[in-house]
């Protein structure tokens, strides 16, 4: 599997989300991206099963 | 300064709002500049308000429980006819608020007197208050230390006696850090108990408000004013007024320490601090917290994209004029991919029914609140386990896993730091956990550590 590379992730997400990156801030986007990157590979370890909702639950309506 | 005592004063026409406020308002005159912890002083609207409850007492009307007590909020709370800074340079373009947020109506229904604003990390992402726009705030009991955050300012002005309570924001620590780091209470209650509405968000989910106070019967004062039915707040859950009281009866509690994740990652007065509680409570019961450390990566990614997406519209067209610590987690923040998100937020809800198993066999558990005490303004790193570490993001590795969840906590002082061998004999202080609705329990072995001498706020030394 290739290896995670956070400033070309970084570059290639913020286009795609209308982002502009300045080259300055590049170095501090990776470092905080390789560390959120250890902490998603910390939860992909918890074992889920398909019932296991997520936090937020939609709620239509208060109840009347 | 006691808010309770101060109010049976004016309510009993002993004493004069009036003078409370001109007295409040020279002291922060005089003081402020030690702490930095006032953004912004509402003299006019104190003078006013003061006036007002000596008016009620003058004509035999009820001024309020909170009647003539001097009061701040963070300055993330709007507070009519100022601008809501947020901590944050861009927000002085914003109008001033139009009315104020839902918890300083309540407080000033009873009585209180509104003296300002108070400094806060940016947007609230940060444990420091060190705040590249308006300094940072300094911590009373050595002004060379952080007072901690984000509501490092709310501490502040409490610990350093500038008004008797405050209020704070709490998304991942924001008021449980500062208390711990100033020595004071703090309560950082059940997600959905105080409406937040008029409150600048930061991470919704997670986003808490609650007060801080040198006392611990201020601090359920002010708790029971605060709480009000709000339909504005969507997070609001109303389960009805919860009135406390703080009696110290726990003979019925089952009281356990946290280990695992809460008895590594810190320094020895952080676990001094617990053991001290513990000693005090007869309590030798431990009980495991599972997958705190899980709880805390998954609030970590939640925060940071939650936070940066509200932000967005200006991290795409004036990023400079983000504080430089925010800035890069924000921007990165905001290109999280959506599978690290959905994770977390399923992951969360896993370890929160975990959790709240452990609430079966246990009313409170005692932790940590910070893993050390206030660190030097300015220091970046810190040595914890042999290991050099970044000091900042560390302050909440102990708060992270139970506001992910929304658990309520009192931040209780351990009223002699000195002797209990801190570092400077600077204050630390421990978290009591309740489950969700349970803040009544966490006031009665609050008040029972506060009657063992165990906890309490520690004066300022000269």
């Amino acid at each position: 599997m290739t290896e995670f590379d956070p400033e070309a992730y970084a570059k290639q997400a913020a286009a795609a989300v209308g982002l502009p990156l300045h080259p300055a801030h590049l170095p501090g986007i990776a470092m905080n991206l390789a560390l959120a990157a250890r902490m998603a590979a910390l939860i992909e370890q918890v074992k889920l099963s398909p019932a296991d909702e997520a936090a937020p639950i939609f709620v239509a309506g208060r109840a009347p | 300064m006691r808010a309770a005592a101060l109010a049976a004063e004016i309510r009993a026409g002993t004493r004069r709002a009036v003078d409370v406020v001109e007295e409040r308002l020279a002291d922060i005159a005089a003081r402020n500049i030690s702490f930095n912890a006032f953004t912004d002083v509402t003299a006019d609207r104190a003078r006013a308000e003061a006036a007002a409850v000596d008016v009620k007492v003058a004509a035999g009307q009820d001024p309020g429980l909170l009647a003539g007590v001097p009061v701040a909020v963070k300055n993330l709370f709007d507070l009519k006819g100022i601008t809501t800074l947020a901590g944050a340079k861009i927000e002085r373009d914003t109008p001033p608020a139009s009315r104020d947020a839902f918890l300083v109506r309540q407080m000033q229904a009873q009585g209180a007197v509104m003296l300002g604003a108070l400094n806060m990390d940016e947007y609230a992402y940060g444990f420091t208050t060190e705040n590249e726009h308006f300094g940072p705030s300094h911590n009373p009991h050595d002004l060379t230390r952080m007072a901690g955050g984000s509501s490092g300012g709310s501490a502040a002005a409490v610990a350093g006696g500038l008004v008797a309570i405050t209020l704070g924001s709490d998304t991942n620590g924001s008021i449980r850090v500062p208390a711990s780091l100033c020595g004071i209470w703090g309560l950082k209650p059940t997600y959905g108990r105080l409406s937040r509405q008029g409150a600048f968000l930061f991470a919704a989910s997670f986003d808490h408000l609650g007060p801080f106070a040198r006392e611990l019967m201020d601090l359920a004062l002010s708790y029971n004013v605060l709480q009000g039915e709000d339909r504005e707040d969507p997070a609001q859950r109303w389960v009805g007024k919860q009135l406390v009281r703080p009696e110290p009866e726990i003979g019925d509690l089952r009281i356990a320490v946290a280990d695992d994740h809460f008895m590594r990652g810190g320094h020895a007065e952080g676990f001094a601090a617990v053991q001290a509680v513990a000693r005090a409570l007869g309590t030798t019961r431990r009980v495991t917290i599972p997958d705190a450390g899980m709880g805390r990566a998954a609030a970590f990614l939640i925060t940071m994209a939650e936070g940066a997406n509200l932000h967005l519209p200006n991290l795409r067209i004036r990023p400079d004029d983000f504080d430089f610590a925010t800035r890069d987690r924000f921007l990165a923040g905001a290109l999280l991919p959506a599978q690290w998100l959905q994770q977390a937020q399923r992951v969360r809800a896993a370890y929160r029914a975990k959790a709240l198993r452990v609430f079966d066999d246990v009313d409170v558990i005692i932790a940590p609140a910070t893993p050390y005490v206030a660190p030097e303004i300015g220091q970046n790193m810190i040595e914890v386990e042999g290991v050099n570490i970044p000091v900042r993001p560390n302050l909440g590795v102990y708060t992270q896993p139970i506001s992910c969840i929304g658990l309520p906590v009192i931040a209780a002082p351990i009223a002699d730091p000195v002797g209990l061998g801190t570092p400077g004999g600077m204050p630390i202080g421990v978290q009591l956990i309740g489950a969700p609705w349970a803040e009544d329990k966490l006031f009665r072995v609050a008040a029972m550590l506060e009657k063992l001498g165990v906890c309490a706020s520690p004066a300022v030394r000269d």
